[in-house]
């Protein structure tokens, strides 16, 4: 019995060994950035994503993209959310594969947080210049203070060519032109390595003699004061001295090397510059909203009110980046994401011209696998069941207004 | 072979065992000192010490010093009361740095691609140095707090001049004007770090004008006193062997 169980133990050992072994080679890309799970009212009720463009989709090396469009804060920003005072225009990519060479908002460079203006909508751009070869996926992103970080719409882009040859040339206000990539390394090297080899020899001065167990006897016994001789001592002063000498001397050279240093540059830039864009002449009111869990449709029944001077439709409904759209209406040619795109995700009752001065309720809908892949369908767990997001109407010549909506939605089980 | 014979029987073998524990106790004091002090100083130094546009002259030289000579003064009580050595400091730092080199350059470079020159560790050796001289010399843990302390405080900015001065230099980008560090922040991506979590140059220490980093470094300094004493009692009496009994002996 006794051989059949260390047989077993054996077996398992092995198993789970074999089981561990096997789970380290079993390495799977790790290709989003959780915006998926960020919390469905978030995405749907913070900065709404939209016009964006990646202007590549393969690059080389040192070549440079951009990443622009406009985003809306969303004036029914939740509660539960700390309020956009301090922003900070970020960009969602698996670290530093691309550098940001710039970006923009309102044309304002803002390398700093920026404080952003509820209801208002913001031009920007992200200037990227590609580092690390691979296949990376591009999200825009905006960090909030007390909110986190807000992730939008990403996009596959894929860089070619060897980090090796990456460079990059900056030239400072001195007049000298160095590569941030490389800059001072071997500076930093030298001096951490001396300073650790003069500590390593301080150590290993003590460790050439007997440590541990004569010096602990020697304590026990009473003779603490014999452990350290007046050679020990001398050895400690120049060690001490020689140090803060070194310390001041080193201090004093690297001045005079670098005689023209700053301090770090901190501080929060307000007066950010928002898009002025004329008032929507078209209104929009949600009277009931909810959503179908098994058809994974969301239905709104909304009254719209044409207050301008040209006929217009419904073309699409933009919420958490996903974009539904009546193609009869609008058909997009930006080259947007396909798994944010419902192409002929929006379904409108009576999408005929709302005439000037006309009002007209109309059931929507907007459905798409993306309700449960984007797990937007989570927003009925959410603590504020509410959902928001942008119509845009057309009127026959292509321009194009905003409208927002914000309303509780009911979920429908059946 | 009794329980009560010795397991040597010479000497020449008594001197070969005691440098083998030697080494086997200096191994592991210093893997363990490397592992506690390491999650320590990440956990309360963290950003200050992992980014180079982190590290001002206001805050940077405050917390660093004060939350770094913890373990200092702990290993210090140990190896100075027990043993009379004076390397407890030294020890702990060289435990740190090496454990902070291998993150840095296997994780921050070889992992996710940020260089060296924005992720290398502060340089702690002078301020370790001095504060085991000076308890070798005082053989007092009074004055090691007091003098010692102020100088792990004090030398801690000048002995890392040399290494960020150069990231210090002024460069103007589009239009606005920043620092070598200010723009590898702002370049190399860190989406988990926006701009606003970066804790530099704030508090109201303005009468000083430019000259705010001795005056950070002297507060530092006098907090470093009070946390010896602090870390200093916890190595006392967690290097106390109450748990081991007399009869062993």
């Amino acid at each position: 019995m006794k051989i059949i169980k260390d047989k077993v133990a054996k077996l398992s050992f092995v198993a789970l060994l074999l089981s561990m072994t096997a789970a380290m080679f079993y390495t799977p890309t790790a290709s989003a950035h959780g915006e998926k799970s960020q919390a469905a009212f978030m995405r749907m009720r913070t900065i709404h994503w939209y016009d964006l463009n990646w202007s590549k989709d393969e690059l080389n090396v040192n070549e440079t993209m951009t990443v622009s469009g406009k985003f809306h804060v969303f004036a029914g920003w939740p509660e539960t959310v700390d309020k956009p005072e301090v922003s900070f225009l970020n960009i969602g990519i698996p670290g530093p594969v691309f550098i940001r060479a710039g970006s923009w908002i309102g044309g304002q460079l803002v390398p700093r947080s920026v404080s952003l203006e509820l209801g208002e909508t913001y031009e920007f751009k992200v200037l990227l210049k590609a580092r690390r070869p691979g296949d990376w996926h591009v999200h825009t992103m905006m960090n909030v203070e007390g909110g986190g970080p807000i992730i939008g719409p990403g996009k596959w882009v894929t860089i070619n060519g060897s980090m090796g040859s990456f460079v990059n040339p900056i030239v400072t206000l001195t007049g000298d032109t160095i590569d941030l990539e490389k800059y001072a390394i071997d500076s930093i090297y030298f001096w951490s390595f001396l300073w650790y080899a003069i500590g390593l020899a301080w150590l290993l001065y003590w460790v050439k003699g007997p440590m541990f167990i004569p010096r602990a006897l020697a304590v026990q016994a009473g003779k603490a004061d014999t452990l350290i001789s007046a050679g020990d001592k001398k050895i400690g002063v120049a060690f001490g001295l020689g140090t803060i000498i070194f310390v001041a001397v080193t201090m004093g050279t690297t001045n005079e090397k670098y005689p023209v240093t700053t301090p770090l540059q901190a501080g929060l830039m307000r007066g950010i510059q928002w898009l002025e864009i004329p008032e929507s002449t078209v209104h929009v009111k949600v009277e009931d909203a909810t959503y179908r869990v098994p058809g994974r449709a969301m239905q709104m029944t909304l009254t719209i009110h044409n207050g301008g001077d040209t006929a217009v439709r419904l073309g699409e409904f933009n919420t958490a980046s996903v974009r539904f759209l009546d193609p009869d209406v609008l058909e997009d040619e930006s080259g947007y994401p396909d798994d944010l795109l419902a192409e002929e995700g929006l379904t409108v009752s009576d999408n005929s011209p709302i005439a000037p001065g006309e009002s007209r309720t109309v059931n929507v809908t907007a459905s798409d696998a993306a309700w449960e892949v984007y797990r937007l369908a989570d927003l009925i767990y959410d603590p504020d069941s509410r959902f928001a997001g942008l119509l845009f109407f057309f009127d026959a010549d292509g321009n194009r207004q905003m409208s927002t909506v914000d309303a509780p939605l009911i979920p429908s089980f059946m | 072979m009794s329980a009560s014979q010795s397991a040597v029987r010479s000497r020449a073998e008594a001197v070969q065992v005691s440098r083998t524990f030697d080494w086997m106790i200096l191994f592991t004091l210093f893997t363990a000192v490397l592992g506690g002090y390491h999650i320590h100083y990440m956990l309360t130094g963290g950003d200050w010490d992992f980014w180079s546009d982190w590290k001002d002259r206001r805050l940077w030289v405050t917390v660093a010093p004060i939350v770094s000579i913890t373990f200092p003064a702990a290993v210090q009580a140990c190896l100075w009361w027990r043993y009379r050595l004076p390397v407890g400091a030294t020890i702990s730092v060289l435990a740190l740095l090496l454990g902070e080199w291998i993150n840095r350059y296997m994780n921050f470079w070889g992992w996710t691609y940020f260089p060296i020159n924005i992720c290398f560790p502060s340089n702690l050796v002078p301020g370790a140095i001095v504060l085991d001289v000076v308890l070798m010399l005082g053989g007092s843990m009074t004055l090691t707090a007091v003098v010692g302390g102020m100088a792990y405080g004090l030398l801690f900015y000048p002995g890392n001049w040399p290494i960020i001065a150069p990231l210090h230099v002024p460069v103007e980008y589009n239009g606005m004007m920043m620092t070598l560090a200010d723009l590898q922040g702002y370049h190399y991506v860190r989406t988990g770090t926006p701009e606003y979590i970066r804790m530099v140059e704030k508090g109201t220490l303005r009468t000083f004008g430019k000259d705010v980093a001795p005056v950070s470094a002297f507060f530092s300094a006098f907090v470093c006193i009070i946390i010896y004493f602090l870390w200093h009692f916890f190595g006392r009496w967690f290097a106390k062997t109450d748990f081991i009994s007399d009869d062993a002996s």
